[in-house]
């Protein structure tokens, strides 16, 4: 697009240089003079209903909203002239006819944009003595509390509804006076970003109910920090008082999450304050539990570890992280168990197939920008709920979408989003892969492509129809094109041939492929080496450790556990807890104590989560955020790479004796600068592709939103929010028919030898023989995640 | 979201009648219909609607759910209560005002033991104001099955209530 | 001259006599002496003295948090905490003063958009013990409750100049 030409106009005396047909308000924000308003925000449509932003422009014969009114060349416009302030003081004193003057007990009071107008703008007395108009609360979920009677009509909230995340659920009912903004029908909001209408609303009609009457907006102290939950690192600000978490809110970062951030990342701080929070170390002397203090737990798990070591070898000792601890965290983790002689670690919890590890980059993320998924033509999604996994990168590709970008997935199950999909294919997940296969050899087929012979010999026998063919086809369109893989596809049973294929599929379109990893630091783990195949910053290893899957099969002695669940964590959770119970020493690093862990451990050392620690989030587009504790942590409780630091020290290891956090980040990020990559996935060829599935019912499984991590799981305002899913079995109604299954209210799901009974919900987003039973849950615990163990289900 | 189809309020004709009109906006223009539906709607449910009825309108159209309420609840001709065989608006806007359909609206009101707004306990009239129907020139005027009754007084309204049946 | 006059002033004792004037003066003069502790002085209406949380006729405190007095205090002597009660009205789980940092300033007074807290004319208390200089919600309350009939009174005379 050639650059428009600028146009000159004066505001306040201020000559502009302006795009043409922009809006007075926008010219005027940019020039940093304020114009006052309610309805305007500069991320939704214009609606001009609120009508404070009146300004007088010369030759206009009545003052002109300044949101809705374009620029014309030589247009000279007035913000503080008697006129514009006439009409801004009577718009004004119409808004507070119907506004109570509850200030006080209004959790909106001293952040509001009504009172900061008012006391500009206001009369200190009303002429109003008339009734004021008062209109019922609504219930609209747990997390955004109402109080309509202060709702001024901006629609600001509806049309975020309507245009942002495009579940119009909010609207405008009845007329004049009578006009209220609501459900309708009393029900929770079902979007994972609803809480951006609490920060949106420019009144205290909606307000944050977890934080509901609890501190001022005065009073609380603003700290920056990174969401810890997907790997897109939206930036956010923490706000504390007293210490305490409050509240989190999103902090503008337009290359990233803009001013939105995803519920999870905005409420999961009630897990902070969870019950099951450790404030101080623990050891098990003879089989029972011990408060201590650090000194003595840490040489207590040094010792234990000593022994383990001493009696067997180093190769005996293993550590597990989850993917949402920080970089540092990561790095001193590997660098402590390495340096104890063992390649045992790695981070990537759910997956199961590591056949290509070898052959991958060491960070596999998104190879273009989050901001630039938006002017992408062709997006495909394969095996990903990306709305509910990354919520922003949900809604990048809405708003591509929006902008007429064509979205196609392969998915295991027929996941809602709130973009039209263009072409899609929903089968079982073994199936996926057959489905993908035909897809990549019709791309091939139509281009007449034979750089990937190989792979194209894989395809020989795969039969493409006319889905594949119109996907094939779809896929080939103009411009930019980007191919996404989701958890499923990344945690398939045979993930290394998906990945393949999706590169060579991406290839072939001549388009990018990229990995939407799981967890908030995935990507910062590989780089800083918690994987058993690279050290840190990419540099080889002699002999590949024990990876993710191996570590639980191999019945070892020693664990060092960071951050971790096992239960809810892994992608086989009886495996890992099993192994965990047969070991001889086991350290966990955790804010929180569960009862299992009680179970399996011999340490546990109370580490801070997310706010409490310093650290550095990697996210998918490779950037580096840093981010200091927002908040003192709790009791005793240290953050992780304190305590790994002190762990190096009694190990009497070279190199532990860093004093801030940023050391130890700087000495990796040195070595990362200075890293090749030089593997591609093009290496890693199989001799034959996977496409039967082994089993008859085959199990989707993934954490339902708001059961990805320790700290989410805790959030208990999200538990009850209105899609939180709750432990069930769902089939689709052919296969609950088949099964004789259609009528029964609750079932039992039996694997390995357990069972457990579980609510039954026909559901038309699963394909046919395919159960989807999500993890994440106590009651679901026990199913391996993706195990090919057979999984039955009988009427109980 | 369950893609399981909810049993729709609307019947069979109400559906073929909406049909109609939807035909005649441009196909993906569904949304421009839902005045008409909604009033078919309530053609077949003896004059009022119901939420149930509403959201069925709206999946009908495949508009969201709040779009219908919105429209349903501003248009002052779309009854979201039960209403009575017989629905008497009596106008109140200048013209009927100043030939006296105030006094007109207090004996009706009187008459039917209902204020404005309410139906008969027998369920026989409803009694409404409404704005200008633009028959100044015989106010006062009462609009009922889609007639006018002008130049009314309280006699001849007593006559036309007795007449209803 | 002024020699003369003073040695005349010094013999007669005249400067003793004009002191003894003034004694003899109170001497005869109706005495102010108040018998503390059983007679007290009268207090302005708008004495500030300790402390006290107010209620409604209906029994219900007239506290709604909103921290207010909190922010306006010079000394940072208030601290509360508030979260929503039962029936989901705002109130304080803690209010508490600090009556050693408090300057009695009455701004809290002033702030208070529900006339809950007030500095009364209550200015005869002492501490024995460590710790007991901090007020907490119920000790407050109690002593509105003890004397909300000389609150009332008070705010009643003060209300016409406010």
């Amino acid at each position: 697009m050639a650059e428009q030409e600028l146009v000159e106009i004066e505001i306040d005396g201020k000559k502009l240089q302006v795009k043409p047909g922009s809006m007075i308000i926008e010219a005027a924000d940019d020039a940093d003079i304020k114009i006052p308003r309610f309805c305007y925000h500069k991320k939704l449509s214009i609606a001009a209903n609120c009508r404070m932003c009146l300004v007088d422009v010369e030759k206009a014969n009545k003052p002109l909203p300044a949101c809705a009114t374009p620029i014309m060349p030589g247009m000279v416009v007035r913000t503080q002239s008697k006129e514009a302030l006439v009409a801004q003081r009577a718009v004004m004193e119409f808004l507070l006819i119907n506004h109570p003057l509850d200030c006080p007990i209004c959790d909106q009071g001293g952040e509001c944009e009504l009172q900061d107008v008012a006391m500009g703008y206001g009369k200190s007395v009303s002429r109003y003595t008339e009734g004021k108009r008062s209109v019922k609360d609504k219930d609209i979920g747990s997390l955004v509390a109402t109080d309509m009677t202060r709702c001024i009509l901006c629609t600001r909230c509806v049309r975020f509804g309507q245009e942002v995340i495009g579940l119009p659920e909010l609207g405008a009912t009845g007329r004049g006076e009578h006009t209220e903004i609501g459900t309708y029908i009393e029900k929770s909001l079902t979007s994972e970003m609803s809480g951006n209408i609490i920060d949106l609303c420019p009144v205290g009609a909606l307000t944050s109910k977890p934080f509901r009457f609890k501190a001022r907006a005065w009073e609380l102290e603003q700290g920056t920090s990174v969401a810890p939950h997907d790997c897109v690192g939206s930036n956010i600000y923490v706000h504390r008082h007293r210490d305490k978490v409050m509240r989190v809110v999103p902090k503008d970062d337009e290359s990233i999450n803009e001013c939105w951030i995803s519920d999870r990342d905005r409420f999961s701080y009630e897990g902070l304050y969870h019950e099951d929070r450790l404030t101080q170390p623990m050891i098990k002397k003879e089989g029972a539990w011990q408060v201590v203090d650090w000194q003595e737990a840490l040489t207590f798990a040094v010792d234990g570890l000593k022994k383990v070591i001493d009696d067997n070898t180093a190769a005996q000792l293993a550590a597990v992280a989850s993917p949402n601890s920080t970089v540092e965290e990561h790095y001193l983790l590997q660098k402590l168990v390495r340096g104890l002689g063992s390649h045992n670690i790695d981070h990537r919890l759910r997956q199961t197939d590591f056949s290509d590890q070898l052959a991958t980059p060491v960070s596999a993320g998104l190879p273009i920008s989050i901001e630039a998924i938006e002017t992408q033509e062709q997006i495909l999604l394969i095996g990903s709920d990306v709305q509910r996994e990354q919520p922003i990168v949900g809604h990048r590709i809405r708003r591509a979408y929006l902008r007429g970008t064509n979205v196609c997935v392969i998915n295991p199950m027929d996941y809602h989003f709130n973009f039209d999909v263009k072409e899609k294919i929903i089968v079982s997940p073994s199936t996926m892969l057959q489905e993908l296969a035909a897809v990549t050899k019709a791309v091939l087929d139509q281009t007449q492509n034979t750089r990937h012979g190989k792979v194209a010999d894989l395809l020989k026998q795969v039969t493409v129809s006319d889905s594949h063919q119109r996907m094939a086809k779809q896929l080939l369109g103009a411009g930019d094109k980007v191919v996404l893989l989701g958890a499923h596809g990344l945690n398939h049973l045979h993930s290394s041939q998906i990945k393949l294929l999706a590169n060579t599929l991406s290839q072939a379109i001549s388009g990018q492929c990229g990995y939407l990893t799981e967890g908030a630091n995935a990507t910062g783990a590989s780089l800083a080496g918690a994987i058993p195949h690279r050290c840190a910053a990419n540099l080889g290893v002699a002999k590949s450790g024990l990876d993710a899957k191996q570590i639980w099969q191999s019945q070892l002695k020693a664990f060092i556990l960071l951050n971790l669940e096992p239960e809810y964590d892994c992608a086989d959770p009886q495996m890992a807890l099993a192994s965990l119970q047969q070991a001889n020493f086991v350290v966990s690093l955790s804010p929180y104590m569960t009862s299992t862990m009680k179970d399996y451990a011999n340490v546990i050392l109370p580490v801070c989560p997310f706010a409490e620690t310093s650290g550095t989030f990697v996210n998918i587009e490779n950037k580096w955020q840093s981010f200091a504790a927002a908040a003192a942590p709790q009791g005793e409780a240290r953050p992780g790479w304190k305590v790994l630091r002190v762990l190096g020290n009694l190990f009497e290891q070279e190199g532990f004796d860093y004093t801030v956090s940023t050391e130890v980040r700087d000495e990796l990020k040195v070595a990362v600068d200075g890293m090749t990559m030089t593997q591609t996935n093009q290496d890693h060829i199989p001799s034959t592709l996977n496409f039967s599935a082994n089993v008859d019912l085959e199990r989707i499984a993934y954490p339902p939103i708001y059961r990805t991590d320790n700290l989410v799981r805790r959030g208990e305002s999200l538990q009850r929010s209105g899609i939180a899913e709750a432990a069930a079995v769902h089939l689709s109604a052919n296969t609950a028919t088949q099964m004789n299954l259609a009528d029964c209210e609750q079932v039992t799901v039996k694997q390995n030898g357990q069972h457990v009974n579980l609510p039954l919900h026909v559901d038309g987003r699963v394909p046919d023989n395919c159960v989807y039973i999500p993890s994440g849950f106590a009651e679901t615990a026990m199913l391996g995640v993706t195990s090919p163990a057979a999984l039955t289900l009988e009427r109980s | 979201m369950n893609d399981v189809k909810e049993k729709s309020a609307l019947s069979q004709p109400a559906r073929e009648e909406i049909d109609k009109w939807v035909a005649k906006y441009p196909e993906d223009k569904a949304q421009s219909a839902v005045i008409p539906a909604l009033h078919i709607a309530q053609k077949y449910n003896q004059g009022s609607l119901t939420d149930s009825i509403i959201e069925s309108v709206a999946d009908y159209l495949g508009i969201p759910k709040i779009a219908a309420f919105e429209v349903a609840t501003f248009y002052s001709m779309y009854e979201l209560k039960p209403v009575g065989r017989h629905k008497m608006g009596l106008c109140k806007s200048i013209s009927c005002m100043l030939m006296g359909a105030d006094e007109l609206g207090d004996h009706l009101q009187k008459k039917l033991g209902i204020k404005f707004g309410e139906t008969t306990p027998d369920g026989k009239v409803t009694l409404k104001e409404v704005e200008c129907l633009g028959a100044c020139r015989h106010a006062p005027v009462v609009h009922m099955h889609n007639r006018y009754y002008e130049s009314l007084t309280p006699e001849k309204a007593d006559e036309l209530i007795e007449g209803l049946e | 001259m002024n020699r003369i006059k003073h040695w005349v002033k010094s013999f007669t004792l005249w400067e003793l006599l004009l002191g003894l004037k003034l004694t003899g003066r109170y001497l005869f003069k109706r005495k102010i002496t108040i018998q503390f502790p059983e007679e007290k002085t009268p207090v302005s209406n708008r004495f500030r003295g300790l402390h006290a949380l107010r209620r409604y006729a209906n029994g219900e405190e007239r506290c709604i948090a909103c921290k207010l007095c909190e922010a306006v205090c010079p000394a940072l002597a208030i601290t509360i905490d508030a979260e929503p009660r039962d029936d989901g009205s705002r109130r304080t789980t803690r209010y508490e003063i600090d009556l050693f940092k408090c300057i009695y300033c009455g701004f809290c007074e002033e702030s208070c958009p529900v006339d809950s807290i007030v500095e009364t004319d209550i200015m005869h208390y002492h501490f024995e013990n460590r710790g007991e200089n901090i007020m907490s919600k119920p000790m407050l309350l109690a002593i509105g409750d003890k004397y909300e009939d000389d609150i009332a009174k008070a705010r009643e005379q003060d209300a016409p100049y406010r």
